[in-house]
């Protein structure tokens, strides 16, 4: 038929229209000239920087660093690609399996998953209904809604607030204590030097700069971990290292970076390494001590003054207690580091002024409370502790920690518990003699042993039984341990709800997902410069949120409403009215000591600079007196000794820091002769955990073969016939991935390094097909947590033991998959 | 202008890319059910399964359409939906323009992570030429302008406002030039029947529609 027949044969014939309304409609003029005006630049900041934006016809333009941010990073050119990135979750969804059967859903299909569209309505009433149900069954320990991270910046729609305050206001829950982090070192610490330390403010660096003449850097990497930040961060950091780096050209400060690994901090400063092998810096350290007591370097008189227990220590040093002396041939023999290397550290550590900075890393594995508990032991040795420029901090590398603070009150954030005066709408505290509380790692334990007791921190731990996990602004998918565990654990979950702005593996392992809208969707407050507290930013709405999703205050003040609470949750207030609560409470704080304009010119101005601060030292006061000056501990003296500790009876954190052979380490450890290679999956140098890892065009600027970087080195990879650019797989008993060679000298053999915050994308055992639910299941991307160790770290902190890891690898030979981990669901048939 | 609104067999191009349209939009509901496999409906497909390039996929999808009698299947349809059009992009078949024109052809340069964002250069133009007709996306569909469903409501439009010439300009130049890797990309990954259908005849109208549009302007 000619198609000019055909059309005309169709016409008088009946139509197809289907009702409801075109996705076109008339022009309205008056909104498209609203939409226009405020192109100008707009302010507001991330954990990667304050920056300022600008948009064209109602899109994301350009986005420039903030004019107080004089060190800003190259993150902010992901920004774009967070907003607009194809794997944004743009409607609320449902796996299908759990509409149709809700708590009797096929859980093994979690994670291959079909997804449904259902309405914000529907989405909600079926989140509020399997809390009914949890509830109604289990009671709150069926409940666990405490897993939260890292958030996106902002004190008013602060992702965990809203969930917790919105979920609490339906009935009780279980909560996690600690963190990924720093489990291990904010367990002990207080113990020993009477805080958290890694959160507490440190010694200024101007007085770092002017007072040390040797800085240690002992595993941390601030040139890198500074680039980030808890609020929206300034960068300030960065001039201080600027400086030390001129002081260490010039020979006025001597630096050197303990670690296995050159460190982009050592490249960039171009001071000394002194390699160790990986795990075992308590050796090293007692090695250290031992030379200092031989030598009689050590000040007695600090120790006497500011310390309790050098006597319990001292016998295990000599080997009076073990029968074995911790000299620096024994600390040779177990850390790689040679015997007159040690000797010449403990004359001087102890000759001049020194300033030892701890990183995070080596608390992250089996018995990580040792060597933050011995470096401090070491820094009371030297007797610098309270000193400028003397002492031990274990937070320089965070937040511009060290950076002198302004001193003025920063903005307060909506809130996270429940009003005085307010009750759940199940008000029901019985957890069926399990803990309310878990340690933050142990949580895939609790729902694989529920029941089971085990030692924490000096009490009992009994495992709820869950049943039911919230997680909002947070990928567990990322950050913990073992993804097959994970799935094993997931699959006996009733319900998952997650609330994301991209489809993170956690969401992909959910049942219900919520579209939150990203930062720049939204308005809101922070402080700026982080613990420098330098100035208040106003975080400006760039663009209406996309799709359908909505910012946290909504979709939580609409859950509220569900439960007839909405009033109880917003009290009675807008996000505006919020915005300037938040802002004018801060003002009426520093009222007196910092000027701070009205709300609205505040907000048109963008932000309010509260000024440079005093420097300082830490534990200063103490030092002075300790006796009006206290430390937090039992004895408020630093204890090299905890009896407290001692009491707990724990074989694996005894009473004074001691060296323990790991389940698993390289270099001639246990498990080597198997998997020779130890991984370290240390904080990326280009994301925050697995924030921005969705950003495609940043993440091309360093990706190889679309995969995740692993560093190898050079004579490890020619072993396995591997060149830069190859595709790798790394594999373990726990685990395998595939990631993208980078050689490099930086790393010495027998350690390879693979980024976390690498998204999860499973794509089956043998790479062919889709899919990834299955045990066993080839991580894509390159995942470091598909092959890590899900322990504890000891019985005290039961904290994430990520760098306790050991690994093989080879060049991958099998068909190389496409990445599965940025986008959204899978499809597979049923 | 005037002649076009009142030729008829516009209004059919017209009605018919307003369907297509409406079934790429949205997921179908029992509403929609009804209205595409009441009486009025069948008769309408079997016209258009008169024409030989459109036979086999009206054929399936009036098929898939009667296979719709529960719930159930209803919302595995919508699964399929879903996994196809709202997530996602390399396991799925986004509905959006800038993924497909802005994609590099080699694949080296893919892999360096230079994947397409949404809202692009694509959203930009299609809003600039809605904005040209005194149109605008509805605000209750919260896509982007480039969205397959916003194009085709476009041409639906302009098959009753613009000159064939006209129309036959932007059916090359905004959809013809990206639709078949679309198509290419829900036969490869749809796990059902009826969308790959619905694809499929999607393209064979518009190919058929701008031969025809060539033959008369």
């Amino acid at each position: 038929m000619k198609r000019r027949d055909f059309l005309k044969g169709l016409v008088g014939t009946s139509y197809v229209v289907l009702s409801g309304s075109s996705v076109l409609a008339p022009l309205n003029a008056l909104a498209a000239s609203a939409a226009k005006t405020n192109e100008g630049w707009l302010t507001t900041g991330s954990h990667f920087g304050a920056f300022k934006m600008k948009r064209k016809n109602g899109v994301i333009d350009q986005v420039i660093p903030f004019e107080r941010d004089k060190y800003p990073t190259d993150m902010i050119n992901g920004v774009k690609g967070l907003v607009y990135n194809p794997s944004r979750v743009r409607y609320p969804m449902v796996r299908l399996d759990f509409l149709l059967k809700g708590h009797k859903s096929d859980t093994t299909q979690r994670g291959d998953f079909r997804f449904v569209r259902v309405t914000w309505d529907k989405a909600l009433s079926l989140f509020k209904d399997s809390l009914d149900e949890v509830q109604t069954k289990y009671g709150p320990s069926g409940l666990h809604a405490g897993q939260t991270g890292w958030r996106a910046t902002g004190q008013l729609h602060s992702s965990t607030s809203h969930m917790q305050r919105a979920v609490g206001m339906h009935g009780n829950f279980v909560k996690k204590v600690g963190d990924y982090s720093t489990g291990a070192g904010q367990t002990i610490l207080p113990y020993i030097l009477g805080s958290t330390e890694v959160y507490a403010q440190g010694t200024s660096w101007p007085l770092i700069l002017e007072h040390s003449k040797t800085i240690i850097l002992w595993s941390n990497d601030p040139y890198k971990n500074l680039q980030v930040g808890w609020n929206a961060e300034t960068h300030e950091s960065y001039a201080y290292l600027a400086q030390l780096k001129e002081k260490v050209a010039k020979g006025e400060i001597r630096v050197i970076s303990i670690d296995p690994v050159v460190t982009k901090t050592q490249q960039y400063l171009g001071c000394e390494q002194l390699y160790v092998n990986p795990q075992t810096d308590v050796a090293l350290m007692l090695g250290i001590a031992h030379e200092m007591v031989a030598k009689n370097l050590h000040y007695t008189q600090f120790i006497e003054g500011y310390s309790l227990g050098f006597d319990k220590f001292l016998p295990y040093l000599q080997g009076e207690t073990d029968g074995v002396e911790k000299t620096p041939e024994w600390a040779a023999e177990i850390t790689g580091v040679s015997a007159e290397i040690i000797r010449d550290l403990a004359k001087v550590m102890t000759k001049g002024r020194t300033q030892m900075l701890m990183g995070w890393c080596i608390q992250r594995q089996q018995h990580g409370e040792q060597p933050y508990w011995m470096a401090a032991v070491l820094a009371t040795m030297t007797g610098q502790i309270g000193l400028p420029g003397g002492g031990i901090s274990y937070g320089h590398h965070y937040s511009s920690i060290g950076v002198p603070s302004s001193g003025a009150a920063a903005p307060g954030a909506f809130p996270r518990n429940l009003d005085e005066d307010q009750k759940p709408l199940f008000d029901n505290n019985d957890f069926k003699g399990t803990s309310s509380t878990i340690p933050v790692a142990r949580w895939i334990d609790a729902i694989l042993e529920p029941g089971k007791t085990i030692d924490s921190n000096g009490s009992k731990v009994t495992f709820p039984d869950i049943k039911m996990m919230v997680f909002s602004g947070n990928n567990p998918w990322n950050h913990h341990q073992d993804r097959n565990r994970m799935k094993q654990a997931f699959q006996k979950l009733e319900c998952v709800v997650t609330i994301d702005m991209n489809w993170t593996a956690t969401c992909r392992f959910s049942d219900i997902v919520l579209p939150a809208c990203t930062t720049f969707e939204r308005n809101d407050i922070d402080v700026y410069g982080s613990y420098a507290n330098r100035g208040v930013l106003a975080m400006q709405k760039m663009v209406e949120p996309l799709f359908d999703s909505l910012s946290d205050f909504e979709i939580f003040t609409r859950f509220a409403r569900l439960m007839g609470k909405e009033k109880e949750y917003t009290r009675g207030m807008t996000e505006r009215d919020w915005l300037n609560k938040l802002y004018t409470d801060c003002k009426n704080a520093n009222a007196g000591k910092f000027e701070m304009p009205e709300f609205d010119e505040f907000w048109k101005e963008g932000y309010v600079h509260f000024g440079e601060g005093k420097p300082w030292t830490r534990h200063a006061a103490f030092r002075e007196d300790p006796e009006i000056n206290p430390l937090g501990t039992p004895s408020g003296l630093i204890e090299i000794y905890s009896r407290k500790i001692a009491q707990y009876q724990y074989d694996d954190c005894p009473g004074h820091p001691t060296w323990m052979e790991k389940s698993e380490r390289s270099h001639g450890g246990p498990g080597s002769d198997k998997f020779p290679v130890w991984m370290q999956s240390c904080h990326p140098d280009k994301r925050l955990h697995s924030q921005m890892c969705e950003s495609e065009e940043f993440r091309g600027t360093y990706t190889v073969k679309d995969r995740e970087p692993v560093y190898l080195n050079p004579e490890d990879a020619k072993a396995r016939g591997i060149n830069a650019g190859d595709v790798v797989r790394v594999f373990n008993g726990r685990g395998q991935l595939l990631a993208g060679a980078v050689v490099s000298d930086n790393f010495p053999k027998g350690v390879i390094r693979i980024h976390e915050g690498a998204w999860y994308g499973p794509v089956g055992e043998d790479g062919s097909k889709e899919g990834g639910a299955e045990i066993g299941a080839l991580c894509s991307y390159g995942d470091p947590n598909t092959l890590t160790q899900d322990i504890g770290t000891s019985k005290l902190a039961q904290a994430c033991s990520a760098y306790t890891c050991l690994v093989e690898f080879e060049k991958y030979k099998g068909k190389v998959p496409a990445v599965s981990s940025f986008s959204g669901p899978v499809e597979i048939t049923l | 202008m005037s002649a076009a609104t009142t030729n008829p067999v516009n209004q059919v191009r017209s009605t018919i890319y307003q369907l297509l349209s409406s079934l790429f939009a949205k997921e179908v509901d029992h509403k929609t059910l009804h209205e595409l496999t009441c009486t009025q409906a069948q008769e309408f497909w079997s016209q258009l399964a008169n024409e030989p390039d459109f036979k086999a996929d009206v054929d399936v999808l009036v098929a898939e359409l009667a296979k719709l009698n529960s719930d159930k299947a209803l919302l595995e349809l919508a699964a399929d939906y879903c996994g196809l059009f709202l997530v996602g992009t390399k396991h799925s078949a986004s509905p959006y323009a800038s993924l497909y024109l802005n994609k590099s052809s080699s694949d080296k340069a893919a892999t360096k992570g230079n994947e397409p964002l949404l809202f692009g250069q694509q959203h930009q133009q299609m809003t600039q030429f809605l904005k040209q007709s005194q149109l605008q996306v509805q605000s209750e569909f919260p896509e982007p302008a480039d969205h397959l469903a916003v194009i085709l409501a476009y041409v639906a439009h302009i098959s009753m406002h613009s000159s064939h010439q006209e129309q036959l300009l932007f059916i090359r130049d905004y959809l013809a030039n990206w639709l078949p890797k679309l198509v290419a990309k829900v036969a490869k990954v749809d796990t059902g029947k009826f969308y790959i259908a619905l694809a499929q005849l999607t393209l064979a109208w518009v190919e058929s529609d701008i031969e025809w549009l060539a033959s008369e302007s």
